[in-house]
């Protein structure tokens, strides 16, 4: 019976694709008409930095626990390369937050990582980062991770990732890309408990080169 | 210097243009008005199709130019170009420069056409535009070219000369409608040069008589070919009108505000010494303005080195003086536009090097002369270098001007690795929702995709969840979010300096993607 049943359906498969087999023969390729680029003249030559927001609307409060605390000012700071381009590597954390050329550091191409000592344990509640902000471009392959092991051997915890295609072998991450702005970008690492930050980048839209203005991290003792 | 020297000598210095201006033609990324030219000349190549634009684009011998270079590569359509082949056109123009300069020898001497044309192989500035697809180069060639031809035909009238000049005329004027600065500054170059001649005017023909049915010729020379290629050899008959009435856009484009309006010091400050940041790198060709500055002051000053024509130092003064104070007084500046009049600071300098070292006495002065100019000439060539092998997309390199930048190639390679998962690979739906200026290059590196639709707007672009990718410009976001809805996975690319495209991809496409790179 079963048998009976799936050669009637095959045959009624087949005939029923027959006419339509021999409609495709009369038929020809629909060609679409997709609108075609206007041509226009040379575009604005930009050089000068430009603070101006591109997207987005002025971000709204951010609420966190009392006693909550600036606890990253002034620590110590290593880098995958000690010997960074331009600026120095305690720029990251000097407080000094302005877009201007003298307030970056400039690290090399490709992957590269900052790491923040707070000296002891938070519990952290925020972090906010600025790459670079005189310009509109977008930082790639950002990781932001704690951990209580200054090696990030163990313990370790990603609490942002926007590299989407695991560039940087640090595991695909699902946050948005963002533009820079002066506002910075506020991570909210829900109060872990850590002594280590790294921030881990790899180039941005306007060249290779990762940048740090400032980076704050903000949380409360742990006892 | 002996015949056999300088032919030695200017051989290696012809070589060393072309090597400068041909290598890794494709290393830079296409920029906006190079890729607005290519898909035009692509049109051409296809079709046989050419309609002189009267508000856009400039003239027609880029085209023209390109078609048999490009045919005798054998490439016929537009997909199958690079850069590598178009911009092959303008850099053997410019240094075919250099073999113009070799008419100048009977009114230059070989001293001063040897160090012009070391100036002009290895200028920052004639290099890097040298390697752009734009009409510049072609433009100067064409100037050089007219200088040449009427300055001989001042020397030795004949009707070979006026056809010449008459030739070229009509080239410049079909390559760019500024040439009509051009014309300004020989015709006044000539007149002064004439008005300042001694004796009576040295610069009077010894060997001939102008003769009015010379100028007729060159005028029907300059007529024919202007017609001939504006008009798209009689295809489009209204090319040669518009190619008029176009000066109405281009004066008040070149005399209006706008984002290309720059102080009237502006050429001569780039020229002079440029540095972006502190941290930058410096670029300067001081050396050619201080060489031309020299050669200026010579050339109102008699002696036994005002061989074998006295004149003509003042004929390429004057028109380097009324070239530089044209351009730079126009409010419209783009760097490239430099070039006419760097042609004449060009020569200017290879005419002071000339009397410097011709005329420094003792022999250990002159050596140092000699060593200093070497150092400026070595200085110009790393310069070159850096502009162009290293630099030549960097924003603090004083000749990158509105460049795409090299982080859009990335966008260009992500569309391509797409693709090549994608079921229909090539013919996979792309949609660009961008105004035109965030547009290009795109058409020129999406040309091998046989299905990309451009919108300036997201309200009327069509069904972007239909589109394996959409590619938008910032301003679009807003409007193209809600239609994207949460199937798409985004990322952002530079286009240019401050301008960001976003690259969306459908996420089924995505997760094949990232799935095939996984597998590998």
């Amino acid at each position: 019976m079963n048998k009976k049943i799936t050669i009637f359906l095959a045959l009624a498969i087949v005939s029923a694709g027959a006419p339509a087999r021999s409609q495709d023969q009369s038929k020809v390729e629909l060609k679409l008409q997709l609108p075609k680029p206007m041509f226009i003249g040379t575009p604005k030559n930009i050089r000068t930095p430009n603070l101006e927001v591109v997207t987005g609307k002025a971000r709204g409060p951010f609420y966190v626990p009392a006693g909550t605390k600036l606890v990253s000012l002034k620590k110590p700071v290593t880098a995958s390369d000690m010997a960074p381009v331009i600026g120095e590597t305690s720029f990251v954390t000097d407080g000094e937050k302005s877009g201007e050329d003298g307030y970056f550091v400039e690290f090399g191409p490709g992957k590269q990582w900052v790491q923040i000592d707070l000296k002891e344990s938070y519990a952290l509640q925020a972090i906010l980062i600025w790459h670079y902000h005189s310009q509109a471009r977008v930082y790639r392959d950002i990781v932001v991770q704690v951990s209580e092991d200054r090696d990030f051997v163990g313990g370790v915890t990603p609490i942002y990732n926007n590299d989407h295609d695991n560039t940087s072998g640090l595991g695909i991450g699902r946050d948005k890309e963002y533009i820079e702005t002066n506002e910075g970008r506020l991570i909210d690492p829900k109060g872990i408990k850590a002594r280590y930050v790294r921030l881990t980048s790899g180039g941005n839209t306007s060249n290779d080169m990762n940048h740090y203005v400032e980076v704050e991290v903000y949380g409360i003792p742990v006892k | 210097m002996k015949k056999a020297t300088f032919r030695g000598l200017f051989l290696v210095v012809l070589a060393g243009a072309l090597v400068f201006r041909t290598a890794g033609l494709g290393l830079r990324p296409m920029h906006h008005d190079e890729a607005n030219q290519a898909v035009k000349f692509g049109a051409l190549l296809e079709k046989g199709e050419y309609r002189y634009d009267k508000d856009d684009h400039h003239g027609p011998s880029l085209y023209y130019l390109t078609l048999p270079l490009v045919k005798a590569a054998g490439r016929h359509t537009l997909a199958s170009l690079d850069e590598t082949v178009l911009r092959l056109v303008p850099a053997l123009f410019g240094a075919a420069t250099l073999l113009i300069f070799l008419l100048f020898l009977k009114s230059a001497g070989a001293g001063a056409v040897l160090a012009s044309g070391i100036f002009l192989a290895v200028s920052p500035a004639a290099v890097y535009y040298c390697r752009f697809y734009i009409q510049e180069t072609i433009l100067v060639f064409f100037i050089a070219a007219f200088l040449a031809s009427v300055w001989r035909y001042v020397l030795n009238p004949s009707w070979g000369w006026a056809a010449a000049a008459g030739l070229c005329a009509g080239m410049m004027y079909a390559t760019k409608e500024t040439s009509v600065i051009a014309f300004g500054a020989v015709a006044g170059g000539l007149v002064f040069t004439l008005m300042s001649g001694r004796k009576g005017g040295e610069a009077r023909g010894e060997h001939g008589r102008f003769r009015a049915w010379h100028l007729l010729l060159a005028l029907g020379a300059a007529l024919t070919v202007a017609v001939l290629l504006f008009s798209s050899f009689f295809s489009h008959p209204k090319g040669v009108l518009d190619s008029i009435l176009a000066f109405r856009n281009y004066i008040a484009r070149g005399s209006e505000a706008g984002w290309h309006n720059y102080p009237w010091y502006h050429y001569l400050g780039l020229l002079a010494f440029s540095r972006f940041g502190a941290s930058a790198p410096w670029w300067s060709e001081a050396v050619i303005l201080f060489l031309a500055l020299i050669g200026g002051l010579a050339a109102f000053r008699r002696g036994r080195l005002d061989k074998p024509e006295p004149s003509f130092p003042r004929f390429v003064l004057f028109y380097a003086v009324f070239s530089t104070v044209a351009y730079s007084l126009l409010p419209y500046k783009t760097p490239w536009n430099l070039l006419p009049f760097h042609l004449g600071l060009i020569l200017l300098a290879g005419i002071g090097t000339d009397r410097i070292l011709g005329t420094l006495r003792p022999n250990a002065f002159r050596a140092a002369a000699l060593t200093v100019i070497a150092a400026g000439v070595i200085h110009l060539g790393v310069q070159a270098y850096r502009a162009n092998f290293k630099d030549f997309a960097d924003p603090r390199n004083p000749y990158v001007y509105a460049q795409t930048s090299m982080d859009f190639m990335k966008l260009v390679k992500r569309v391509d690795d797409l693709a090549a998962v994608h079921p229909a690979h090539k013919e996979m739906l792309i949609e660009v929702v961008a105004g035109p200026y965030e547009t290009w290059p795109l058409p020129w590196y999406l040309r091998s995709y046989a299905s990309v639709g451009y919108w300036q707007d997201a309200e009327r672009a069509g069904t972007p969840s239909a589109a394996a990718v959409v590619i938008s410009s910032m301003d679009q976001e807003e409007k193209l979010q809600p239609r994207l809805g949460q199937g798409f996975h985004s990322e952002y690319y530079g286009l240019r300096p401050e301008v960001v495209l976003a690259l969306h991809v459908r996420n089924d496409l995505w997760e094949r993607y990232m799935t095939e790179k996984a597998g590998k």
